[in-house]
């Protein structure tokens, strides 16, 4: 984004921020448990002084980027395979088009008859939608790895290990990346899942807990903070991945006719 | 004097045909394909696009099998890619590793092999034979496209191969570049000894560069003649091209290709 549009996007917000200021707190509409924005800005800022708030923002993060962590191992491992390995894909494919389609939350109620409320349950919630985003990516970007470069790692007489490292894997990169982003998003939204109706720790139970002690102000607070988590999250995750692949990011398309 | 041809050639085909599998059943590509490569020589084919010439190379650099036939190399078939060929492709910016430096993508066939210095020896060395020095930190995609064909070429001469397979590796070249890259090529194949298989679809090209041309023609491609060349050794960008020799053949290659095409 430039940073006309970043201004143009961040002007629209306080519009909007402002308008719901303006008719809640003129009365214009009146829901007893909708607050204002300046009331859960007050109620944010009481909230994350609190020394609980950190064990449970700390929890949430820590379960996401576990089971964020397995998904992704799990998955880039499996995609690659089964993206180089017709006969793999061949095998592989009916069973992931039968599972893959299967809704996250329905994980929820096998997770908590297998595991009870502990944190394995919410793992499970995590890792099993998770691991779709990654293995589907990864395999994909593996596959499409163009003709041309496996015979220049055939001709080259490359290792199995500097092919896979050092060819395919960067050449699959982008694709992985995507797949990895799209799972650390899901991992945080399963996490929160897992803990409003399963795990009784971390910000999703904490958001369950203060809206049924009709806090609206915290809960707001609280899915805030979830938001502003999901940010920081992809945030670090792309540039971590512009730092570990400079060459990468700044490719254009392929040309061919410029001499 | 088949025998003779035989016992001294780097690659022979023999009866070469290649069909692949498409929707409606097969498709032929190549059939008949007969030829042999001498040791030091340069072997151009010419012919127009689709009639099979990067199926050939992969083909010769044993990156396909061929459907049926003979396919050898010294006097051996050829299962995958043997020791000692370097393969230079059309479609450069596939073939490069996009994500690696000039540098990087010329030392990925030697750096396994050599020590450090040794391969940053060799790198060095063949960024000047096609004039990138300055270029060894850029990316790939940060240079026109003729210079990163330079960069595929230099990446196949640091393996100092005995054979090199090229497949239309100056079609995307400036005229200028494309001359003086015709004659680096020229003075390598007296410096070193190799044996070339040069693919091009510019008659002028095959000409100048081979001591036979080879006309690949015809759906499924066949080669349809061979002719050799009568220019010598020594060829020269004005004069070569402007001698009776070269005229003629030119003539009789315009007949043979577009008359079938
Ligand atoms: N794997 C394949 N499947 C189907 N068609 C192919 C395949 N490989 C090559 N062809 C076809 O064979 C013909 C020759 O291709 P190619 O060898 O690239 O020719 P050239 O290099 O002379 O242009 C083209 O028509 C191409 O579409
Ligand atoms: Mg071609």
């Amino acid at each position: 984004m430039t940073g006309r549009q970043w201004a143009s996007g961040v002007g629209g917000l306080l519009v909007c921020l402002a308008v719901w200021q303006v008719l809640v707190g003129s009365g214009l509409i009146e829901y007893d448990l909708l607050p204002s924005p300046w009331t859960i800005a007050a109620g944010l800022s009481t909230l994350v002084v609190e020394p609980a708030f950190a064990v449970e923002l700390g929890h949430t993060l820590a379960a996401t980027l576990l089971g964020w962590l397995v998904a992704v191992l799990a998955g880039t491992g499996l995609g690659a395979l089964l993206g180089t390995s017709p006969r793999a894909r061949r095998y592989c494919l009916a069973s992931i088009e039968v599972l893959r389609p299967l809704p996250a939350v329905a994980f929820v109620p096998v997770a908590l008859l297998l595991f009870g409320f502990s944190l394995q349950m919410e793992l499970l919630v995590i890792v099993a939608p998770a691991l779709w985003p990654a293995l589907v990516n990864t395999m994909e970007g593996f596959a499409g790895v163009p003709q041309r470069l496996t015979d220049v790692a055939a001709t080259f007489h490359l290792s199995a290990g500097t092919r896979l490292w050092r060819v395919y894997l960067p050449a699959a990169a982008p694709a992985v990346l995507v797949g990895m982003r799209l799972s650390l998003s899901l991992a945080l939204v399963m996490a929160v899942v897992a803990e409003m109706v399963g795990n009784p720790e971390g910000l999703g139970y904490a958001l369950v807990r203060e809206q049924q002690a009709l806090h609206p102000d915290l809960m707001f607070g609280y899915v805030l903070v979830i938001g502003v988590a999901g940010m920081v999250l992809n945030g670090l995750l792309l540039l971590a991945s512009r730092f570990a692949l400079p060459g990468l990011f700044r490719r254009p398309v392929a040309r061919w006719d410029s001499a | 004097m088949q025998g003779g041809v035989s016992a001294s050639a780097v690659f022979e085909l023999r009866n070469v045909a290649y069909t692949v599998p498409v929707r409606e059943g097969q498709r032929d590509i190549l059939r008949g394909v007969d030829f042999a490569l001498g040791a030091g020589e340069i072997l151009a084919i010419v012919g127009p696009s689709g009639t099979g010439k990067t199926s050939l190379i992969r083909i010769i650099a044993g990156l396909v099998a061929q459907s049926s036939g003979e396919v050898l190399f010294r006097g051996r078939p050829v299962a995958g890619p043997p020791e000692g060929v370097a393969v230079v492709f059309q479609d450069y910016a596939n073939a490069l590793l996009q994500w690696r430096t000039v540098a990087a993508n010329i030392a990925l066939g030697i750096e396994r092999r050599l020590d450090r210095a040794a391969c940053a020896r060799q790198v060095e060395r063949c960024l000047a034979l096609v004039g990138l020095e300055r270029h060894a930190g850029d990316y790939p995609w940060q240079l026109s496209g003729g210079m990163q064909q330079r960069v595929q070429i230099a990446r196949a001469l640091a393996l100092e191969p005995a054979v090199l397979l090229m497949d239309e590796p100056f079609a995307s070249l400036d005229a200028m570049t494309k001359a003086s890259l015709q004659d680096e090529m020229l003075r390598l194949r007296g410096e070193t000894g190799a044996s070339f298989v040069f693919i091009t679809h510019d008659i002028e090209e095959a000409i100048y560069l081979g001591d036979r041309v080879a006309v690949l023609r015809g759906r499924p491609g066949t080669i349809a003649e061979t002719h050799g060349v009568g220019l010598g050794a020594v060829r020269d960008q004005v004069a070569s091209r402007a001698a009776p020799e070269f005229l003629e053949l030119r003539q009789r290659l315009h007949g043979a290709i577009g008359a079938h095409a």
